[in-house]
């Protein structure tokens, strides 16, 4: 037989791919993760909402859901030449076995995966007019998730090759769900890189580039070992193991997750140009115009009482190992989940309650005796008092009486409260706090 | 020309035997294969259909040894198989199914449009030609399976019970079309409608408990038998007088 010309052999392909795109499991796989994306989406803007990176990394988050459904519809494809009793029928042809076993996988992949995508494209409409950082390996993040939905997918057909019960997709699916599950709480370095699911990582951070391909690499020769056991090509499968055990080796033992280093271009400082200094990271800069009239009239308080901390800082911008209280000049500032979908400041309460450590008492903490009930109170009245000045509630809450006196003292003697409680918060001088909350 | 070659065929389920040494030589024409329940037809066929591997024995298929994988698959190349029992995907058209089916068999991606409307219009479903395969009736599922067997030009078409759902006018028709096919091709058809064997056959191969027990014309079938033999019609009394005849000869 003569050998038939790539381009022709191709577009027969490409038109038996489009059949199976239109009259197998892929229409059904694009509908259920375009609304598994969407659903996800909706559930978390926060995490994902003004930044790139927080978009790519939700895109793995979503991974737990995302694979789940694509090794169900794999193997559902997967199951029906033995469901509609087809099997002999198509082992009596010539073609090699793996050749309908790769098309009907890729028809479920490409479906499946351009519905999610088409769910986060949505996404992204919201993200770009506002993001105001968009370097950083976010693509490859992304592009590590989609070669996952193809690993998955190859799983289910495996599955599907293996059982042609009906009931085998939904199951695979929800294994998968739970056994990505346990590798998500087991939250060990292995887990971490190997799994495609995201446990949500700082989005300022950056996954050294030799990891993701590391992960792209594994997740390639598993996806290629699935389908060549799904095919029964087992010389393929034999290299697709080692290629699999080869690569997760040194990812799976290499530098754990919770020493990721800094973007340098995320994490550049954008601040404001008058009053207190309010500086946020590039990446979440989207966020300076909303944050500051929040922090803003807390640090002009916070200046005017005691002259320090004089600034708002956003703490993805901190070097690594930065405790969240303040170091006296600064007070840091919580960003990562604090977005709406347009780009908007999510939660002001939360960004105030970043105040807090300012006028935490400094006292260690020791097992076994519960901290002074008088100095907690007093606590929560200087940090009342600090807020108070952009703070608002409804319905309104309670005042305390020792605020109340507190309020009523001429602003000088409260300025001489406050920098006297900071004091001896500071040096967790009980006896001096405790003298502070009687009323005088 | 001999072009299926069958040589002291052994194929068994677990101990049991279901084919035991069996010969065969089959030539262009239209062949038909009959047998009680149970008698190994169904065996033979998914042997020549080269989905089954037989315990013992030498099985050519258009002059091509099976147990080379090179001979195997142009064998396949060249083969046309209908199941007795026929699976489809619902969602297919007639259309998108029969050609799904020319893919598989590796025919030149140019050919296959015109051979699939081909093969369509043979079986008398051009009209249906876009209809969903779940759509369709009995009988026009089992055209569109013939269709798909002979999607490529087969020179060894094997159709297990290819009548069974078709309506007379239908199976009438389908004689017609068998008689076509087999002018270039091996055409063996396992049946138990008689009637369509004499119709449309040119041979015959009778086969009883794995062993073939008769070969010959249909009219030599017809003449095996005597009036006093069960039967309807002279080839079922031939039919019966035969299977009698090899009955009683293995005691």
């Amino acid at each position: 037989m003569t050998p038939v010309p790539f381009v022709r052999r191709t577009a027969q392909v490409r038109r038996m791919l489009r059949v199976e795109l239109r009259r197998g499991t892929a229409p059904v796989a694009a509908l259920a993760m375009f609304g598994a994306g969407v659903w996800m989406l909706a559930v978390h803007p926060d995490h994902w909402a003004g930044r790139w990176a927080g978009l790519a990394d939700y895109f793995r988050v979503s991974m737990l859901i995302l694979c789940a459904l694509m090794v169900a519809a794999g193997a559902w494809q997967a199951g029906r030449e033995r469901r509609r009793d087809l099997g002999e029928l198509i082992t009596s042809t010539p073609r090699p076995g793996w050749h309908p076993v790769v098309l009907a996988w890729l028809a479920v992949a490409l479906a499946g995966t351009t519905g999610v995508l088409l769910a986060f494209s949505g996404a992204a409409a919201f993200v770009a007019p506002v993001a105001t950082y968009a370097g950083g390996g976010w693509w490859w993040m992304l592009a590590v998730g989609v070669v996952a939905l193809g690993t998955a997918t190859a799983i289910g057909t495996l599955v599907g090759r293996l059982s042609a019960l009906r009931v085998a997709a939904p199951i695979a699916g929800l294994a998968t769900y739970l056994g990505l599950g346990i590798l998500l709480y087991g939250d060990t370095r292995a887990a971490a890189w190997l799994s495609p699911v995201s446990p949500g990582w700082r989005m300022h951070q950056s996954i050294p580039d030799w990891v993701t391909a590391g992960q792209a690499g594994w997740l390639l020769a598993l996806t290629v070992l699935s389908l060549a056991v799904a095919a029964r090509r087992w010389w393929m499968a034999a290299l697709a193991g080692g290629v699999a055990i080869a690569v997760a080796v040194p990812v799976a033992t290499g530098p754990g997750p919770y020493r990721l280093p800094a973007d340098p271009g995320a994490v550049q400082l954008v601040c404001t140009d008058t009053g207190p200094p309010v500086c946020l990271s590039r990446i979440n800069a989207f966020l300076l115009d909303d944050v500051t009239p929040v922090v803003r009239p807390v640090l002009i308080r916070l200046t005017e009482a005691t002259g320090r901390p004089w600034r708002a800082v956003d703490h993805a911008t901190a070097p690594a190992g930065t405790p969240d209280s303040t170091d006296g000049d600064t007070v840091w500032l919580y960003l990562d989940s604090q977005s709406t979908v347009r780009g908007g400041l999510a939660r002001p309460d939360w960004l105030r309650a970043d105040f807090h450590t300012v006028t935490r008492p400094r006292c260690p903490v020791e097992q076994r005796r519960e901290p002074d009930h008088r100095v907690y109170q007093l606590s929560s009245v200087a940090a009342a008092w600090l807020l108070d000045a952009s703070h608002s509630t409804d319905p309104p809450a309670p005042v305390d009486p020792a605020l109340e006196r507190l309020r009523a003292l001429p602003l000088a003697a409260q300025h001489a409260w406050f920098s006297a409680y900071l004091d001896a918060a500071a040096r967790c001088d009980v006896p001096a706090l405790i003298r502070l909350g009687q009323p005088q | 020309m001999t072009t299926v070659s069958i040589h002291g065929l052994r194929v068994s389920y677990g101990s049991r035997p279901v084919l035991e040494e069996l010969e065969l030589e089959l030539g262009v024409g239209v062949h038909g294969l009959l047998g009680p329940n149970g008698a190994g037809k169904t065996t033979l066929m998914r042997v020549l259909a080269t989905v089954l591997r037989p315990d013992r024995g030498e099985v050519r298929l258009l002059g091509r040894q099976l147990s080379d994988p090179a001979g195997l698959r142009l064998a396949r190349r060249q083969l046309g198989y209908l199941p007795q029992s026929f699976g489809f995907y619902p969602r297919f058209t007639v259309r998108e199914f029969v050609e799904y089916f020319a893919w598989l068999k590796e025919m030149p991606p140019e050919a296959i449009p015109l051979a699939v409307d081909r093969a369509i219009e043979r079986v008398g479903l051009l009209d249906r030609a876009d209809d969903r395969m779940k759509h369709l009736s009995g009988g026009m599922l089992r055209r569109a399976g013939i269709a798909q067997a002979i999607v490529n030009d087969p020179k060894l078409l094997l159709l297990d019970e290819p009548t069974a759902g078709l309506d007379p006018e239908q199976r009438v028709e389908f004689r017609a079309l068998l008689r076509q096919l087999g002018l270039d091709a091996v055409v063996l058809v396992s049946t138990h409608l008689v009637e369509d064997v004499v119709a449309a056959c040119a041979r015959v191969s009778l086969v009883d408990k794995g062993r073939l027990v008769f070969t010959g014309r249909p009219d030599e079938l017809i003449a095996a038998g005597a009036a006093g033999d069960s039967g309807d019609s002279p080839i079922e009394r031939g039919y019966a007088a035969v299977l009698r005849g090899a009955r009683e000869a293995a005691r």
